[in-house]
Parts: structure tokens; sequence; C-alpha cells
């Protein structure tokens, strides 16, 4: 007869996925319940640190776990390929935007310059602290993704999250009384933006992951090109960067890039890309709709207009050809998902 | 390779064992500093066995339940004994450094050994 911990175990080990559980839950559950006195089972629960653990393993199972059905790696695979292209975007976003605003400050004269630097001393130590944090942590972003490509796991995994922290800002920075609450979706989908993306980093890229790898170029070479974009992007329309602006111009041109290069046969090299993609887009084009929807009824430089919906209409299209392709990817899994099932 | 890895080699370096024994063998070789949890255990066992290191022995249903025995392959023991040569290197290389800090201070430390008699010319040596 099932005792109630044994009923409470099988509950958690729902967690992982079937093909897991086929394989291993009696042995599991023969591992949980072994020295475990049976008249005092049913008093007995699952620690926190047990379901933690198989929460982790359910997780990496459904990531690309040895063994696994190839369904489940080519999720893994996009789930690797979305976070290393969201923190690539965000890390040439951060450096861009860094550079263009100490130029701005240092090649404009005096009073710009007095401007820029009383950000951070202008209003008090704490704030002060938090202005700088928040200007330099975007940074780590740069750092979370030579690492991943250089195999430093932990070091891109911590960076990414540090690096996350300042999209925070908008939700907590209301409550601190610091800053005007701004428009609560885009507040939302500015934190999901860094968060999504770290928090991928962290269940993809584990210990047991295959290594980082962009499907073309060298890390510095792509780093460069991604800049190069998001520099030309803010430099050749002034008038319409938003937080979304640069993110978004790097997203579709090298989207773009990505569909010529696959049309054109090389696509075998990169299971997982065209899911990744439409993901990313999809994430970006959120924080774009949410960033120029509270602008939309207030008279405004039109340019900023125009580029946001021009933006906007690029995403909405390449997101669709790349739900094309990657549910293309997902189809062709299919059969060996049915073979991964009986192994 | 890492330390769960490491434990989970050794506690199978004797004999064939199922998911518990294992659980309480890392514990009792590390003396209780590394306590496995379930997923923590069978995430390490899958790793092992992708890697060719560990492979399964036997299976057994006692009480209508599975038991599963894992032991080593040659792969996992020459793995485990590299690790083991690797670790004992390190702490040999630690130790001997240890000593020679130890040497280093000791003279300026025990200053009654340091010669207090005149020299020739009427100094300290």
């Amino acid at each position: 007869m099932t005792t109630l911990l044994e009923s409470r175990y099988r509950s958690v080990l729902r967690l992982l996925p079937a093909y897991y559980r086929r394989e291993r839950e009696e042995e599991m559950v023969e591992t949980y319940l072994w020295d475990l006195d049976r008249d005092e089972q049913d008093q007995s629960r699952p620690t926190v640190g047990e379901v933690a653990s198989i929460a982790a393993l359910a997780v990496r199972s459904r990531l690309g776990a040895p063994g696994a059905p190839r369904r489940y790696l080519l999720l893994g695979s996009a789930v690797r390929l979305f976070a290393l292209f969201a923190v690539l975007i965000q890390a040439a976003a951060a450096v861009v935007d860094l550079v263009l605003e100490v130029t701005w400050a240092v090649s404009r004269g005096g009073a710009e310059r007095h401007l820029f630097l009383s950000q951070f001393t202008g209003r008090g130590f704490p704030m002060g602290v938090v202005t700088a944090a928040l200007w330099i942590l975007p940074l780590l972003w740069t750092v979370a993704y030579f690492a991943l490509l250089h195999d430093r796991r932990g070091l891109a995994r911590a960076s990414a999250l540090l690096a996350a922290v300042p999209n925070l800002w908008p939700l907590i920075g209301p409550l601190t009384g610091a800053l005007v609450a701004p428009d609560p979706a885009f507040a939302t989908t500015f934190g999901l933006l860094a968060w999504l993306p770290a928090l991928a980093l962290c269940a993809a890229h584990h210990r047991d992951a295959p290594p980082a790898r962009l499907p073309v170029g060298s890390p510095g070479l792509v780093f460069m090109a991604a800049c190069v974009l998001a520099g030309a992007s803010v430099v050749m329309l002034p008038a319409a960067p938003d937080l979304a602006w640069a993110p978004a111009s790097c997203f579709v041109v090298g989207a773009l890039g990505w569909l010529f290069w696959q049309a054109r046969g090389s696509e075998a090299a990169t299971p997982g890309a065209g899911l990744a993609l439409a993901a990313l887009g999809l994430l970006i084009l959120a924080v774009r709709v949410a960033a120029v929807y509270p602008w939309l009824h207030v008279p405004m430089v039109g340019v900023y207009l125009g580029g946001a919906l021009v933006q906007t209409a690029a995403l909405g299209l390449l997101i669709v050809a790349l739900a094309v392709v990657g549910r293309r990817d997902l189809v062709a899994a299919e059969p060996s998902l049915t073979r991964g099932d009986v192994t | 390779m890492t330390r769960a890895a490491f434990f989970v080699l050794t506690a199978l370096a004797d004999q064939p064992r199922h998911g518990y024994g294992i659980l309480r063998e890392v514990e009792e070789l590390s003396d209780g500093e590394v306590q496995l949890r379930v997923g923590t255990l069978y995430g390490v066992l899958d790793r092992l066995t992708d890697d060719g290191l560990i492979v399964l022995d036997r299976e057994e249903v006692q009480q209508g339940r599975l038991r599963r025995y894992y032991r080593l392959t040659d792969e996992g023991v020459a793995a485990l004994d590299a690790e083991a040569e690797r670790m004992a290197a390190g702490a040999g290389a630690a130790k001997r450094r240890i000593a020679e800090g130890r040497r280093a201070t000791t003279p300026a430390d025990s200053a009654p050994e340091r010669p207090t008699t005149p020299g020739l010319a009427g100094g300290f040596a």
C-alpha cells in the first residue's frame, strides 16, 4: 500500500519530464524511502532542499540532458542560443549607450560635462551610488558574453545576474521615492528583457551543457559588429532612441542576416536558432510596444513615433518568419521524440 | 571533476551500489561534508553514465520497488585514479609549502638559538 510520504515524493517527481520519470521514478522513490520506518512515513514530507534538487534536475533534463529525446535537445539548444543572443545585444547596447553619453559629455563643453557629473554628485551619497551602479553594472553584459564564449560559465552567470539588476530599478525606484513611477507595462517588459536572458543563461548554460558557440564569426568580431549596428542606429536617427531602440535595431539586422544565411542552406549548424531568435524578437517587441504606447497620444517628434512604428512592423514580420522556421525544426524533431521515448 | 562526482566514483570503487547506498557512502567518505540530495545524485549518475565512467550492474525488485546497482567501468577506475593522484599531488605540494614556510620563520622566532658569543672581531656573528 502506498504511504502518504510516497505519494508526496511521487508528486514532486512529476516536475520531471515524462521520459525521465519513466526511466527513473521507481528507482528514485526507492532511494527516498529506503531507511524510513513505514509507520512514520505519513508524518514526513519532502524537504525544501529535496524539492529544489528535483526542480533543478527537471530544468536540466528538459534542456538537453544526456540521453534526452531530440525535442528536449532542440529546446536546450534554443534556450542557450536565446541567452547568448540576448546577452550579446544587451552588451552592445550598454557599451554604445555609455560611449555615446561620455562622448556627448566631454565634447560639448563645461556645462554639459557638469550636467553629466551632477547625476552622480548632485543628489547626495546614496543616490550617487545608485546612479553609478545603474550606469556601470550593464557593462557586465559584455563580461558575461565573453565569459560565456570562453567557457567561464560561473563568471558568465554571475555577471549576467549582476548586469540585470539595473533593469529592476523602474520597479523598485518608485517604492523608494527616488523615481516617478513609469508605465507598469514598460517597467515589467524592461525588467523581463534583462532577467529572462539572465535566468535562461543560468538554467541552460549549466555545467553539463555543451559549450556556447556563435553560429558564425568570432566572439570579438560579432561583438564589434553588434556595437557598430547599435551605435549607427542611434547616431543616424538621434531623435528616435529610447531604451528599446538600439537592441531592436541590432535584432532586426541580425535576424535578417540569419534568415538570409539560412536561406542559403547553412541552417544545419545551428539547431534551435530560429526558435531562439523568435523568442528574443517577441521579448524585444514587447519592450518596443510598451515603450512607445504611452506616447501615442502625446504631441511629439514624429521621427520618434515613426522610428518606433517601423521597428514594430519589422519586428512583427521577422517574428512570424522566425516562428515558421522554428516550427519546422520542432516538427522535424518529433519523430526522434517518439524514438527517444522508447529508449 | 566535481566534488560530488569524485565522491560518487569513490563510493563505487570497491563494489556496486544502489542509489541509497551511494548517498550513505558519500556522506561517510566525506565525514558528513557532502550530503547529496536525490535530484543531485541522479544528475551526477546521468553525467557519469553518459561519460562512460559508470554502468548499470544489475537490477533488483524488493517489495515491489526497483533497486538499480551501479559499478565503475575501467574508464571510471582510471578517471578516479587520475583524480586521486591529482589531488594527492596538490595536497603534497600544499604540505611542502607549509613546511617551507614554517622553516623560513623558525630562525627569527627562536632567538635563543641565535649565536650571542662575541666573534673574532669583537662583534656578534
